[in-house]
């Protein structure tokens, strides 16, 4: 998980810029093909339901022709005055039965070939339960069956009218069919016969089916709701409320076209009332199918993936390049502390980065002479400074010890006096007159013994000063003036309280470095005058040069580097051990 | 830089490129399946048929003992009326578009078609043995010498008869075996007396017995030359005196249609059902009557020369002269045409008999009947069939017919029996000269 984050917070760029990239090309190719989908479908819907409504209106009329001639047809038979007159007849033997059956069957014939109703077969009953049918095959009917079938009942209670209705029972052997009937009756409205016009439904179907096709459908319905035909074999017989009430409402609008939601599915709607036969004429039509017949969907989708597959690779793949390089500079950057700043970035990845990369390392380096220039100036004016430290002597050093060898001379000491002077005098001439900045420890060791003898010959002998030099040292080189100031510091500081004690002095190699130590017994420092083992820089007035203790270290590090340099352990009234490392040099 | 633009450049290019593939891809696809389905029309064979519990279960029975796999054929239910009329609206045009390449026809009607248009069909005489058929079937199946039809089912006729009426009335099974009609007619009479039930059923639209009686002598309403013999035909003048003695004594239950036809006999209402064997599925409907039939041979007239066996119905294949009549052939003569094996499914499966005589000799054939008192009711029309006197239908079997049927009710009203065919004579050949 925390793999995870981390992943994330590296590549962050890129994610953002991939992410509103891959949303913003998904997002418009979703549109435009939708809408292109869309509106193409939609005018095709429109000119498709155009052709529909015309398609519709040739539908009605097939219907209002095949009405038209089973109108005329009854018509015939109602007036046939031979049909009538047989079928009142009683026939007692077979001879007579013969010629009825013979002539009724003529008649018939004739009247069937001249209307010949569009695959319509013609059936008459007669009272007795006879059959006379004029194409067998399409509706094998049984006498008895039909005579003992509510259509009878209905046909009597409406003597003038044409009877349509749907039967898909017994009496048609389940075959579904619309059966038209009518009473055959007398002017004393006495029912003399029956007349039938079947149609089966698959004859009934070539009416519209040449119209019909996968996702355009054509449904039969009648009043109650039941579907008597349709294209869609499995929805005979089925009956949908739904459906009749969107056409009949359908009927009072005056659009083109409806939408409905039926069957589970959304179709575009069309439907006619046929008034000769009482049934509605739908219409449905399966949007998708027939769009999808038009356009073809999936191709468009699928050219449309390809393009966004291949536009995000082609974004995946630059932009991959330019965010990782830009990640891996910005890494570099947020490293440079760590390599203070002296190590360059690498100059990989695309134009942009390398550029970057590489201005950046061009004011790196720029910075980094201008620091080295900074140090070196301000090197070399500590370095003036320290020097014209070291020239200088206290002039008070120089009142005060000529001022004690004038006390010396009134007091006739000469001796002492002249001592003093002659100290006093290779002590400012080393000081003075020697431009050299190192001298050898011999050198330093006088000069040391000389500024002691002034010391003591002004305050007296109760701080004594011993050297301990080993031998091998002598002629090695060590600034000057770094020794003196500690002496000059447990002089006149460590023996305050105490007046009387020692001072020692030693100088050794240990360990290829030049040790000098200047011990004293005096009374010690308190520890917050003490401050990382140095001094702590307070002003303080030299009494001898101006090189004072807190700048030894300073001095000893600014020569040679931090390896060297001044250690100070002070215990209070015990005393202080000052240690100062130094290079071993022979020249 | 430049390196960089040409490698986006390439990117791009390849991009767009695999978008043109896939749509091409998609498009190739569609086209090829639009081909399929064209080229499945043109090597396919189309057969058209009638009936499909008899005739096309037939040919879908055919089709599975057909061993070529290549072989693709689509079956068509027709109204055999519709065939009729669409086969001469198609011929008479001259044009074959649409046509099928296997037709099936009546027996009775095939001529009309051989006749009227003799180079629409396809002789298929070299694609099996005639002399392995019926010897009655091959007349009317063939034309100018040539053999254009294979022929199918037969329609020999049985006298189907009611065991417990015609022995209330004192017959037994030898009795009614190789009789006359007149024998018949006074048969019934003796039914209608001592049961009160009627001989037969007939419709008076449908002369369909008088062809049957007629066939027993081997003479039609035709001569082989075509010339129209009504009148002064004996067996015809015979049979319509045995038919009108039928009908003055009220020995028929009369029916106007198919269905009270069907009724007269399962209802119990008749003795007697003198049909072709097609016939018998519809008795053996009636579960009840189980046991209570059995079927002897025609009755004959009373003629020399008459045989007690004849025929009503019954039809053979045709092939069309178009592409594909070498494969429609080939298929029929492998299976109608020369399969054994074949026939005994079709008897037992489809209950259709063939006109095939090597059949006769299978398994299928010796079959007992419970239904008909364990008769081998199928081996007794087997033989039957095979003597059935040939004759020869002609092209006006039906238009005679009607012009018959308005004459014999004249006829029946008085009208004497030579007048009434010598008018019916003189109009036919008005009509058909």
């Amino acid at each position: 998980m925390k793999k995870l984050i981390r992943i994330i917070q590296a590549n962050n760029l890129f994610i953002k810029i991939f992410l509103v990239m891959v949303i913003s090309i998904i997002a418009v190719s979703l549109s435009i093909t939708y809408s292109s989908i869309r509106m193409s479908s939609n005018l095709f819907m429109d000119t498709f339901s155009i052709t529909n409504s015309k398609i519709m209106n040739q539908i009605t009329e097939r219907f209002n022709s095949f009405t038209d001639s089973i109108v005329s047809a009854s018509l015939e038979v109602d007036t046939n005055g031979t049909i009538k007159q047989l079928l009142q007849e009683e026939q007692e033997n077979n001879i007579d039965q013969s010629t009825f059956y013979y002539h009724m069957t003529i008649e018939m014939d004739r009247i069937y070939a001249e209307v010949d109703p569009n695959d319509a077969n013609m059936v008459i009953m007669s009272n007795n339960q006879d059959i006379f049918n004029m194409n067998y095959v399409k509706w094998p009917v049984d006498g008895e069956k039909l005579a003992n079938h509510e259509m009878i009942q209905r046909v009597e209670e409406s003597p003038n009218d044409i009877v349509y209705q749907f039967e898909d029972s017994e009496v048609t052997n389940g075959v579904p069919m619309i059966i038209a009937s009518k009473a055959l009756k007398l002017r004393s409205d006495y029912i003399y016969g029956y007349l039938f016009f079947s149609l089966t439904e698959r004859d009934l179907k070539k009416f519209y089916e040449s119209y019909t096709g996968a996702g355009n459908n054509v449904l039969l319905v009648t009043p109650n709701g039941q579907i008597i035909s349709s294209n869609q074999e499995e929805m005979i017989g089925e009956s949908s409320p739904k459906l009749l009430d969107y056409a009949e409402s359908f009927e009072n609008e005056n659009s083109e076209y409806r939408n409905v939601d039926i069957f589970g599915q959304n179709y575009i709607l069309l439907s006619e009332y046929i008034p000769s036969l009482d049934i509605y004429l739908v219409n449905l039509i399966d949007r998708e199918i027939i769009a999808d017949n038009v356009i073809d969907t999936s191709e468009i989708v699928l050219i449309s993936i390809a393009i966004v597959s291949s536009a995000v690779l082609v974004a995946f793949l630059i932009l991959r390049k330019m965010t990782v390089s830009i990640s891996k500079l910005v890494n570099q950057i947020s490293d440079m502390a760590r390599y203070q700043f002296n190590k360059p970035l690498k100059e990989t990845g695309g134009y942009e980065t390398r550029k970057i990369a590489k201005a950046f390392n061009y004011m790196l380096n720029e910075l980094q002479d201008y620091v080295q220039i900074l140090m070196n100036t301000q090197e070399k004016q500590r370095k003036a400074e320290l020097e014209t430290l070291q020239h200088q002597i206290n002039p008070h050093f120089i009142y005060n010890t000529l001022a004690s060898i004038k006390f010396m001379i009134r007091q006739e000491k000469k001796e002492k006096a002249s001592d003093t002077i002659d100290s006093f005098i290779s002590l400012i001439q080393n000081s003075l007159s020697n431009i050299e900045e190192t001298i050898t420890v011999e050198q330093e060791l006088e000069n040391l013994k000389n500024y002691v003898q002034i010391n003591q010959a002004r305050y007296g002998d109760r701080i004594q000063v011993n050297y301990l030099i080993s031998p091998d040292c002598l002629h090695l080189y060590l600034p000057k003036l770094v020794i003196q100031p500690f002496i000059e510091n447990a002089f006149f500081h460590a023996f305050t309280k105490k007046k009387t004690g020692f001072i020692q002095i030693l100088i050794a190699q240990k360990d290829h470095s030049l040790i000098c130590e200047i011990i004293d017994n005096g009374d010690g420092m308190i520890p917050e005058r003490l401050d990382n083992k140095t001094i702590k820089a307070k002003e303080k007035r030299q009494l001898f040069s101006g090189i004072g203790v807190k700048n030894v270290h300073e001095r000893i590090q600014l020569l040679y580097g931090k390896n060297y340099g001044v250690e100070i352990d002070s215990k209070p009234a015990q005393g202080t051990k000052v240690k100062i490392k130094l290079p071993v040099k022979e020249s | 830089m430049r390196e960089k633009l040409s490698k986006k450049f390439g990117l791009l290019m390849v991009a767009l490129v695999t978008a043109m593939v896939l749509a091409a891809c998609s498009g190739g696809a569609d086209e090829d399946g639009g081909d399929d389905t064209s080229e499945g029309d043109d090597a396919g064979i189309t057969a058209w048929a009638w009936d499909p519990n008899f005739n096309i279960a037939a040919l879908e029975l055919a089709l599975e003992h057909y061993d070529n796999e290549e072989f693709d054929m689509e079956i068509r239910e027709n109204a055999q009326d519709d065939i009729v009329q669409r086969l001469n609206t198609g011929l008479s045009s001259g044009t074959m578009n649409g046509m099928p390449n296997i037709v099936l026809i009546e027996d009775q009607r095939a001529q009309s078609f051989l006749q009227s248009y003799p180079d629409a069909f396809y002789p298929i005489g070299d694609y099996f043995n005639t002399e392995d058929f019926a010897e009655y079937k091959i007349a009317p199946t063939s034309f100018d010498g040539e053999q254009y039809g294979l022929p199918f089912d037969t329609g020999v006729t049985g006298f189907f008869y009611r065991t417990d009426y015609l022995e209330e009335a004192g017959y037994t099974h030898d009795d009614l075996v190789d009789i006359t009609w007149s024998e018949y007619v006074e048969i019934a009479k003796d039914v209608k007396e001592q049961t009160g039930q009627a001989m037969l059923s007939l419709d008076p639209n449908d002369l369909g017995i008088l062809r049957v009686m007629m066939q027993t002598t081997g003479t039609w309403y035709t001569t082989e030359d075509g010339t129209i013999q009504l009148e002064g035909n004996e067996p015809l003048q015979m049979a319509l005196e045995n038919y009108k003695e039928l009908l003055e004594n009220d020995l028929v239950k009369l029916s106007s249609d198919w269905s009270q036809y069907l009724a007269a006999f399962n209802s119990g209402n008749v003795a007697s059902v003198p049909a072709g064997n097609w016939i018998a599925p519809s008795v053996e409907a009636e579960e009840s009557q189980a046991g209570l039939w059995r079927v002897a041979p025609i009755p004959r007239l009373d003629m020399e020369g008459a045989v007690n066996a004849s025929n009503q119905g019954g039809s053979s294949f045709y092939v069309l002269n178009i592409d594909g009549k070498e494969k429609a052939a080939e298929f029929l003569g492998e299976t109608f045409g020369s399969n054994v094996e074949f026939y005994q499914d079709l008897v037992q499966e489809v209950g259709a008999l063939g006109t095939y005589i090597p059949a006769s000799e299978g398994d299928a054939y010796q079959f007992e009947n419970e239904f008909f008192n364990n008769q081998q009711v199928i081996h007794d029309f087997s033989q039957w069939m095979e003597e059935i006197p040939q004759v020869d239908y002609g092209m006006n079997t039906y238009g005679i017919e009607d012009i018959l049927s308005a004459e014999i009710q004249q006829y029946l009203d008085g009208k004497s029996l030579e007048d009434v065919l010598s008018d019916a004579q003189a109009q036919a050949e008005n009509q058909f000269k």
